[in-house]
């Protein structure tokens, strides 16, 4: 199992603790950690994936930026949608792994730092969601031409 | 530096954000607050309170996604206002022993 899905199942193992008792806040913060860094890892390693020397890839990986991240997905995430409804579909894929990198992002900023914060399960769970549904729509349009332009403008271009 | 039209006419975005009711079915509660996100850029946050039946998990990515839909749809918050959206749902049990101020 890749690293990013035993993230994703970690999250959701994490969030699930003590039920069906309150859960602890410790678990429900470090669950919205692990659903964010699932995505993150996923699109990180798909770029990889298309570095030529293997032996590099975890080195390349390691060269995006969450800011920069943040502000490809945010262009991404506020273009309008194409005319030609055959791209329609693809776009909106596309749009929903930008959107759902967004929210998550900000999630795990507030879980990491913001202790005064208090975390609800269906607030963790809606995280997890979210991740989970990038995660998948990712997985039908990873080989699409404006798929790799997104890998290749999250690490900074253009 | 060229402000975000949400930070710029805060009056006219409350205007629009009053209009948004009546809310989709499963909203008990939906209230804001305008801050920066983590990196500083301008965002609205959203924090919605849902009824348990529509916060159950099987349900709850459904009622979310047509929910965050429903407002992004009718404000536009990014491409309108500038401001970045970021929605946190918590069902109306969760709230009543939690008590935070800003879900109201």
């Amino acid at each position: 199992m890749a690293y990013y899905d035993d993230l994703i199942q970690h999250a959701n193992f994490l969030s699930e603790l003590n039920l069906p008792n309150e859960p602890k806040q410790v678990d429900l913060r470090r669950a919205v950690s692990a659903a964010y860094y699932a995505l993150f890892h996923l699109l990180t390693t798909e770029a990889a994936q298309k570095w030529r020397h293997q032996n590099q890839r975890a080195r390349f990986a390691r060269m995006f930026d969450h800011g920069r991240m943040k502000t490809c997905s945010s262009r991404v995430s506020s273009r309008q949608l194409p005319v030609d409804p055959d791209e329609i579909p693809i776009a909106e894929a596309l749009k929903l792994v930008a959107d759902s990198f967004l929210k998550p992002q900000q999630d795990r900023h507030t879980a990491d730092y913001d202790n005064s914060k208090v975390w609800s399960r269906t607030q963790v769970w809606e995280v997890i969601c979210e991740a989970e549904d990038a995660m998948a729509a990712w997985s039908s349009i990873r080989e699409e031409e404006i798929a790799q332009d997104y890998l290749l403008d999250l690490m900074g271009s253009r | 530096m060229i402000l975000p039209r949400g930070v710029a006419q805060p009056t006219e975005l409350i205007k629009h954000l009053n209009a948004l009711a009546p809310f989709p079915s499963g909203v008990v509660n939906l209230r804001y607050t305008f801050d920066t996100d983590w990196s500083g850029d301008p965002a609205i946050f959203f924090w919605i309170t849902l009824s348990d039946d529509a916060a159950r998990r099987a349900v709850l990515s459904q009622n979310s996604r047509r929910i965050t839909e429903f407002i992004t749809q009718r404000l536009d918050p990014i491409g309108q206002w500038g401001l970045i959206p970021y929605f946190n749902f918590r069902s109306q049990s969760e709230q009543a022993k939690l008590k935070e101020e800003v879900f109201g």
